[in-house]
């Protein structure tokens, strides 16, 4: 049981980790974000899942076990929506990668109802 | 703005109550018959003027929709196994792509149809896509009687909607579909 507590939290450390490194080395404002939410995904639930395993078998303290599953539903619940309303704030703001795009539907879009 | 109906009011109070139970630890102490009558009390009349102020916000249709077994559970195979399996999968892809030194991104932003009804299921689905490494929802429009999402993909690998659609939604539209079908 103590191996699998162990590997959740190294995987989540490794994606965590992952997730810095592609935030430095990201071109421009979009890609970071894809980046930061692989920390924001795999890397806390992967914490939060080994605490809750550590916490129900080796602590036997149930009640800390359901807080920390309170908090990662509260987490999975409340991080897409800062994603989304920072990735969607950044373009509307007028800011845009400096290298060219593949494909830019939003923009057209945006420019046709203007 | 609209007013909340009863079933909202009560639906929203019950689940704050139980966010108290569980937050404060006396979910437990109630199994080991221990509870705390003031903790107790105080939470349910919190929670029930919490359900007052904010079921109009919170709830806008049948307030017990999900509390149908067919759909609690798709609910249920949703996020214990459709979600995760996306998850990983998409985290060690964009992993990959971090950690690779040549770096190879080819970001763009696409158009994407959404076969979903209702403003929870859209919102749901819109969460999941952002939720998922590599993906991020722009905005959402409505053209036509059909749903369309702006999505940052961090490789494009086609700009057919409908393609791009299946490479990124994936299996996520279908478990959404299912738990908000009428």
């Amino acid at each position: 049981m103590r191996i699998i507590v162990d590997i959740l939290i190294l995987c989540s450390i490794f994606f965590a980790f992952a997730g810095v490194v592609g935030m430095l080395r990201m071109p421009d404002v979009f890609c970071r974000m894809q980046s930061s939410t692989n920390i924001a995904t795999l890397g806390v639930l992967g914490v939060i899942l080994g605490g809750f395993l550590f916490s129900l078998v080796y602590l036997h303290d149930v009640a800390m076990a359901l807080k920390l599953l309170m908090m990662g539903v509260f987490y999975i619940i409340t991080n897409p929506i800062t994603g989304h309303a920072i990735c969607r704030g950044a373009y509307k703001h007028g800011i845009r990668p400096d290298n060219e795009m593949e494909c830019d539907k939003y923009g057209e879009d945006l420019e046709v109802e203007e | 703005m609209k007013k909340a109906s009863p079933s909202a009011i009560a639906s929203t109070a019950i689940l704050c109550f139980l966010f108290w139970l569980m937050i404060t630890g006396q979910i437990v102490s109630i199994f080991k018959g221990e509870a705390s009558a003031q903790v107790l009390i105080a939470g349910a009349v919190v929670s029930i003027l919490a359900g007052l102020f904010s079921a109009r916000f919170f709830i806008h249709e049948k307030a017990f929709f999900l509390w149908d077994p067919k759909r609690f559970a798709s609910l249920i195979v949703y996020c214990c196994w459709t979600f995760p399996r996306e998850l990983v999968k998409a985290n060690i892809d964009v992993a990959k792509r971090a950690l690779d030194p040549d770096l190879p991104v080819n970001p763009g932003i696409v158009k994407v149809p959404a076969n979903v009804k209702g403003s929870y299921a859209q919102a749901m689905l819109a969460d999941s896509i952002t939720l998922t490494p590599g993906t991020i929802t722009m905005d959402i429009t409505e053209e036509d009687d059909k749903t369309y999402y702006y999505i940052h993909w961090i490789d494009v690998a086609t700009q057919e909607p409908e393609e791009a659609g299946e490479a990124i939604k994936g299996t996520l539209e279908a478990g959404v579909r299912k738990i908000w079908e009428d």
